[in-house]
């Protein structure tokens, strides 16, 4: 069950007296929740993809299998450590939230695809539906972080964009049915641990004294 | 032509593999392929995103491998990568996919596993505490590592498993005494797990305090009825008393007043130890050392001693557990070694009838067997059996155990001797030979002393009995001897089997 519904984090905003300790603290409560979350979201991502190969591809080679293409793969993402620390802080909550709404759309397809077919069972058709419904919890929540940084000037409030995720979603609107059911599995798991290192990359540099 | 044979020469480099030890640098290896035995050269060119890159560092994982450092390290982006292996004899290659390091993420094993054991109250547990591999930054949230721990008794084979974040746990489901192994794992994100940390072995000390407990409890619950004997101990002394120490009788002399000597008159006391200076005459003394049986051992002496057989003595011997209603006729028994010899045999094969005849345990119902069967004892023709209508009745040979004045003697054992028949009975008398076995002797009874019960002699065939009128009266073997006499129900009573002596 999904315990983390950022709506429950009223409670944490009610530091009235304007203590920057409070407000951090809050800060910091709120990046473990949505840390959470996507760690979450990615095991679940994990285990379908899987249960997939499972189920539809017994016979994997591990090196030397056919190249994907993400429908992400346009998002300009920091592929490793030092790069996921040198690029701004403004840079990697947007890319954070570019790839939450990318995937908000083909993740509720799939799992109306996957309802329908009998080889995929109950569970992991749950799973699916869980994880459609749990990126987009994940937006709204990482989108309450960034007004939370705002609000403490943490980041700058240029980023206005990011109110508007309809403007990226027109870009990317064909490109992900051209993906395969598998294929596009795998990319989720992808980018969904990229969510997860980023955020966490992202706590531990604005609230790095709780917890990292 | 030369070309398929190149391809003969040299084999693709077949194998690949890479690992990422902390998901921020790689190193992949190839397997060479069969060369020839000439010395070839492996060089690894990588494509990611479009740009062919020769390997940075061929040295730094070994032989025939790849190192990608940080700068050449993209998680989540795709490598190809072509071997090319080139000799003497020309040059092959082979390419290989890497969609994702992320997929060969596999760490070390945690470092520095300590196991302790906590023996604070209320009961003993395993402090496991360890640290995270030292390449893996723990610190800016790049990687999650999450651990696996398991224990298990040392001679177990079940492990108890667990798995978290944090680098420590504390594990309860210990017992005194026994002998812990705990190892450690870890994974970081979705990778693969690391191989087991080294084993760790804890043992918890046993529990001396339940054990201090236990005695306390075991000595005062032995305490108190300790305590309890011995207060009913005081309270019955007397009656202790009696029974270990019994008062020694003192010396009663008769016509000799205790308290005459005390008084000191010599005169009195003198008169009391005498006592009446009539002496019996001698007569009466040798008619009494006349009713004495004479103990022998040899046979001999039995046989050829006019005395002995001048004597006829009388011998009571009364079967125990015998009704007293029966008459008991003087029998005289005749001592014929050969004839036991002859039938030590066939003793072997008898059967036990009487095997609950022991006349030690014989029960009522013998008795009453006998009271209905109102047999008395077969008087067989020629034997003659002492008379016992003259002593007073007992109304359980099976009980009487000892002797007073004039009482029978009772036996206790069931043997029967061999082939005894009592029809056959000389008119001698037999002295019983084994006057050890004589417990004592008052005026004309003779005591037995009481043997083991029966065994082998009275476990005869039934066959036997019907031997025993036919064969002359045998002594039992040697063996049998400690037994006194044996009981033996033939059809419907007893038949006296005659005393049991020992022939030596």
């Amino acid at each position: 069950a999904l315990c983390s519904r950022l709506s429950s984090i009223r409670a944490a905003s009610s530091c009235t007296n304007g203590q920057t300790g409070c407000h951090f603290l809050s800060l910091a409560n709120l990046f473990d929740r949505v840390i959470q979350h996507s760690a979450r979201m990615h095991g679940i991502s994990n285990d379908l993809h899987s249960e997939f190969e499972l189920y539809f591809l017994p016979s994997k080679n591990q090196i030397g299998r056919v190249s994907r293409n993400c429908h992400t793969s346009t998002i300009l993402t920091p592929n490793g450590k030092e790069n996921a620390q040198r690029i701004a802080r403004e840079e990697l909550t947007e890319v954070i939230l570019k790839l939450l709404v990318a995937w908000r759309e083909p993740l509720w397809h799939f799992h109306q695809n996957m309802a329908q077919h009998r080889e995929f069972n109950n569970f992991s058709s749950n799973k699916s539906l869980e994880m459609s419904e749990m990126v987009h919890e994940l937006r709204r929540g990482v989108q309450k972080v960034v007004e939370k940084m705002q609000m403490l000037g943490v980041i700058n409030s240029s980023l206005g964009n990011l109110g508007s995720p309809e403007a990226l979603l027109a870009s990317d609107r064909a490109e992900w049915r051209l993906m395969n059911d598998y294929d596009l599995l795998y990319c989720f798991r992808r980018d969904s641990n990229k969510i997860q290192n980023y955020l966490k990359i992202l706590k531990c540099r604005i609230v790095p004294e709780h917890g990292c | 032509g030369p070309e398929w044979e190149l391809a003969f020469i040299i084999c693709f480099p077949r194998k690949f593999d890479c690992r990422s030890r902390e998901k921020e640098t790689f190193s992949c290896w190839w397997e060479p392929g069969s060369d020839g035995g000439l010395p070839t050269e492996y060089r690894l060119f990588y494509t990611q995103e479009r740009e062919v890159r020769e390997c940075p560092d061929y040295v730094s994982a070994g032989a025939n491998s790849c190192f990608f450092d940080k700068k050449h390290t993209s998680i989540w982006a795709e490598y190809t990568m072509t071997v090319v292996a080139t000799n003497a004899l020309g040059n092959a290659s082979e390419e290989f996919r890497i969609t994702d390091v992320m997929e060969y993420v596999k760490p070390d094993p945690p470092v520095n596993v300590t196991v302790v054991v906590n023996s604070s109250a209320p009961s003993p547990f395993l402090e496991i505490r360890w640290k995270s591999p030292p390449d893996v930054d723990v610190r800016t949230g790049w990687v999650t590592l999450k651990y696996e721990l398991r224990v298990k008794q040392n001679d177990s084979k079940e492990w108890k498993v667990n798995i978290g974040s944090e680098t420590f746990f504390n594990f309860y489901n210990v017992y005194p005494g026994l002998l812990y192994m705990v190892q450690v794992r870890c994974k970081l994100d979705h990778g693969k797990w690391s191989e087991w940390s080294n084993t760790i072995f804890a043992e918890i000390p046993k529990n001396h305090q339940l054990e201090k407990y236990f005695w306390i409890f075991v000595f005062v619950f032995s305490l108190v009825p300790f305590l309890m004997a011995m207060y009913i101990v005081l309270l019955k002394r007397n009656a202790v008393k009696q029974c270990l120490l019994p008062p020694v009788p003192g010396p009663k002399i008769k016509g000799l007043n205790a308290h005459l000597l005390k008084s000191g008159r010599s005169e009195d006391v003198v008169n009391a130890l005498m006592g009446n200076q009539n002496f019996p005459p001698v007569a009466a003394w040798t008619e009494q050392v006349e009713d004495f049986l004479l103990v022998s051992d040899s046979d001999e002496w039995l046989l050829t001693d006019s005395f002995a057989s001048e004597k006829n003595k009388d011998i009571f011997i009364i079967p125990a557990g015998l009704h007293l209603g029966l008459e008991i006729q003087r029998r005289d028994l005749s001592v014929d070694l050969n004839t036991w010899e002859k039938t030590d045999d066939s003793k072997e094969e008898a059967k036990s009838n009487f095997s609950n005849m022991e006349p030690i345990n014989l029960p009522v119902e013998k008795h009453e067997f006998l009271n209905g069967e109102e047999k008395s004892i077969q008087p067989l023709a020629s034997t003659s059996y002492v008379d016992i209508q003259q002593h007073p009745t007992l109304t359980d040979y099976s009980r009487v155990k000892e002797v007073n004045d004039n009482t029978i003697l009772i036996l206790n054992e069931e043997e029967i001797p061999h082939g005894l028949d009592a029809e056959e009975v000389k008119s001698e008398v037999s002295v019983p030979d084994d006057y050890s076995r004589v417990k004592e002797v008052n005026s004309d009874v003779v005591f037995l002393e009481k043997g083991d019960s029966a065994d082998g002699c009275c476990k005869k065939k039934e066959d036997h009995y019907t031997d025993w009128t036919n064969q002359k009266p045998i002594m039992p073997l040697e063996s049998e001897l400690s037994k006194g006499f044996c009981l033996k129900m033939i059809a419907s009573g007893y038949v006296d089997s005659g005393p049991a002596f020992s022939v030596k």
